[in-house]
């Protein structure tokens, strides 16, 4: 792997907090990266100290002709009686449109040092009203039901030289985390517009709400600090109507650093408690990724 | 079952058809209507970097199958938007009157890097007798699945009892025959069931056993209910090399059964086979069975995939 560090998913375990995130090797000949999932550890008592690093990818990439050949990124990893599923979105390469992407699912039986796919195709695909790049899952179980928040695809848009895809927040829930029933709609408005981009949609449970952080950007120049990735963030009390309030989380981009462009991909966590935000940086993660810590806990949902 | 064939009836080159389209008229599939027999068909015309794009049009026959009517002057079905499943292509286009409605399940392609193209079925919706058809969704109603990884087409739907009920293929694998070209694919029939025509419970499981080994490519199934049985017609062929050489190309095979469920594969109860010189003498493809005024009807393909269009055939009593 040479750079990127997207998509920072943790499993907790008694002494440390394995995170895994997706990373690149050197781009090809034609410019073009694939993206593999990986991990490191972090002591459970100091989260900055990095304690050890994977040393190979924990899944291949998909066979020739599958959903996942070229790349399988973002991640979202999740323990269930013994075993350790990993929702990602596999890649492919397209000729009239750049890519396209559905969800995958993979299985580790050995701790989560290794995963092997259910089967060679997604476990989420596209459908009449979800047409191509089904990305960003972030998978959840609450009770006995397997929730995945997730992203789709709605239209391709010819801007200045590039190509450019229009993707929303979408929810789909089921009872064994393979068979899933889409929830079929947008679930967060857009607050840049028709042509806003929203990703990586984190939920968790706490006092008696659901909360969602995710980031959004605009379909121009989101590559430099004007126009990038920025935190947001929505709450619901039964998961499909969400109220969305970007103010109530106060996760700018700093002043100068490796998060002073944008600030994406949230994964927010509980441990020990305190409550963590894991997120990625400058270059959509291309220099890896950083840990906030909750301030005032107490004040969680008063707003 | 045995049939007595009525020869090739339709060439695409010898009609004037929408969309610039100038060869092929594969895969005819019929909607039975009060005057007519219309049969839709792919055609394909050539894009700007010289590839080929499939598009719906129809040749309507009289009942008896005797004279061709006329062809469709305007775009049935335009093809899907950017980045779309069927941006590339419609083919095969299988049409079922459902009410005043008639239903069009439509495999959608689009075209790919490292392999050339994936597949995925959508559903259109004509409000207007079959002359024109509006999607449902900018996306298809079957894509690919756990166990069916890419390549998901060929449907063929009909309505028993109080289910509609889909013959499909899925794709399996891609594989390398020969260091020279790019793998073949393989491709296997299935089968799913719906109540609403809309969503789909697949049996998750190849249901015609092979015949050749296991890279035969299974396609186009459709399937005719005769005095309780059912009758399934489909065609097979090696994975590769079956553009070549005529004994590795498509043939039609058979399979029969009672409940929908178990399928017994004899091929040999076909009742056709390729013709000794002509149209159909070296591939026998895309086939399609219905009824009309008390006979039985195969539509087919022939050498080239349909190029030079498609023929008939009659079963004997």
């Amino acid at each position: 792997m040479h750079e990127f560090a997207q998509s920072p998913s943790v499993l907790i375990e008694d002494t440390y907090v394995r995170v895994y995130f997706c990373s690149r090797p050197a781009p090809g000949p034609d410019g073009q990266y694939l993206s593999y999932i990986s991990f490191i550890d972090l002591d459970r008592d100091n989260l900055l100290s990095i304690r050890r690093v994977a040393a190979h990818p924990v899944l291949s990439l998909g066979k020739y002709g599958t959903f996942d050949e070229f790349g399988t990124n973002p991640v979202s990893v999740i323990r269930d009686q013994g075993e350790i599923r990993a929702y990602y979105a596999g890649w492919t390469r397209c000729e009239s449109v750049p890519f396209n992407a559905a969800i995958g699912l993979a299985v580790s039986r050995d701790g989560g040092e290794t995963f092997l796919r259910l089967g060679d195709g997604p476990v989420l695909s596209y459908s009449p009203n979800e047409p191509f790049l089904l990305g960003s899952p972030r998978i959840r179980k609450f009770g006995d039901r397997w929730h995945l928040w997730y992203v789709a695809g709605k239209e391709w848009l010819r801007t200045e030289g590039s190509l450019e895809p229009v993707y929303k927040i979408r929810m789909a829930s089921s009872g064994d985390g393979i068979d899933w029933v889409k929830h079929g709609e947008d679930l967060i408005v857009d607050k840049l517009g028709p042509h806003e981009c929203q990703a990586c949609p984190d939920v968790i449970y706490r006092g008696g709400r659901y909360h969602m952080f995710f980031s959004y950007r605009g379909i121009r120049d989101y590559k430099g600090r004007d126009s990038g990735y920025r935190m947001a963030y929505a709450s619901s009390t039964d998961m499909v109507n969400w109220r969305r309030d970007d103010d109530q989380v106060d996760m700018g981009p700093s002043e100068t650093g490796w998060d002073s462009e944008m600030v994406s991909y949230p994964h927010v966590f509980e441990l020990d408690g305190a409550t963590y935000m894991l997120y990625q940086g400058n270059g959509m993660g291309r220099a890896g990724f950083g840990l906030a810590v909750l301030q005032a806990p107490e004040q969680w949902g008063q707003a | 079952m045995k049939w007595r064939k009525l020869g090739k009836i339709f060439d695409p080159t010898e009609h004037v058809l929408p969309n610039r389209c100038v060869e092929f008229a594969q895969s005819p599939q019929t909607l039975v209507m009060a005057d007519r027999v219309r049969v839709y068909f792919s055609t394909r015309e050539r894009d700007s970097v010289g590839k080929y794009l499939s598009h719906v049009a129809y040749a309507d026959f009289s009942r008896d199958m005797s004279h061709l009517l006329g062809v469709s002057s305007q775009t049935v079905l335009p093809l899907g938007g950017l980045g779309c499943f069927d941006e590339h292509g419609i083919f095969p286009f299988n049409v079922l009157q459902d009410g005043e409605r008639v239903l069009a399940y439509t495999t959608g392609w689009n075209r790919k890097v490292s392999v050339s193209v994936d597949a995925a079925i959508g559903l259109a919706i004509s409000q207007d007798g079959g002359e024109t058809f509006q999607r449902h969704g900018t996306g298809p109603i079957m894509a690919a699945s756990l166990r069916e990884p890419f390549l998901v087409g060929d449907a063929f739907v009909q309505y028993y009892g109080d289910t509609y009920h889909m013959w499909y293929i899925y794709g399996s694998r891609w594989q390398k025959f020969s260091e020279s070209e790019p793998p073949d694919r393989v491709y296997k029939i299935a089968h799913a069931t719906s109540t609403d025509g809309i969503m789909w419970r697949r049996d998750g499981r190849q249901i015609i056993q092979d015949r050749l080994n296991d890279d035969e490519c299974q396609a186009l199934p459709t399937v005719i209910c005769v005095d309780g049985v059912f009758h399934m017609y489909f065609c097979y062929r090696q994975a590769h090399g079956f553009r070549q050489e005529s004994s590795r190309a498509y043939r039609i095979g058979y399979a029969r059964s009672n409940d929908l469920a178990e399928w017994v594969r004899d091929d040999t109860a076909a009742g056709i086979d390729v013709s000794a010189d002509g149209w159909d003498s070296k591939m026998q493809c895309y086939p399609h069975v219905f009824g009309c005024d008390g006979k039985i009807y195969l539509l087919y393909n022939g050498n080239e995939f349909g190029r030079h269009g498609f023929g008939l055939a009659m079963l004997e009593a």
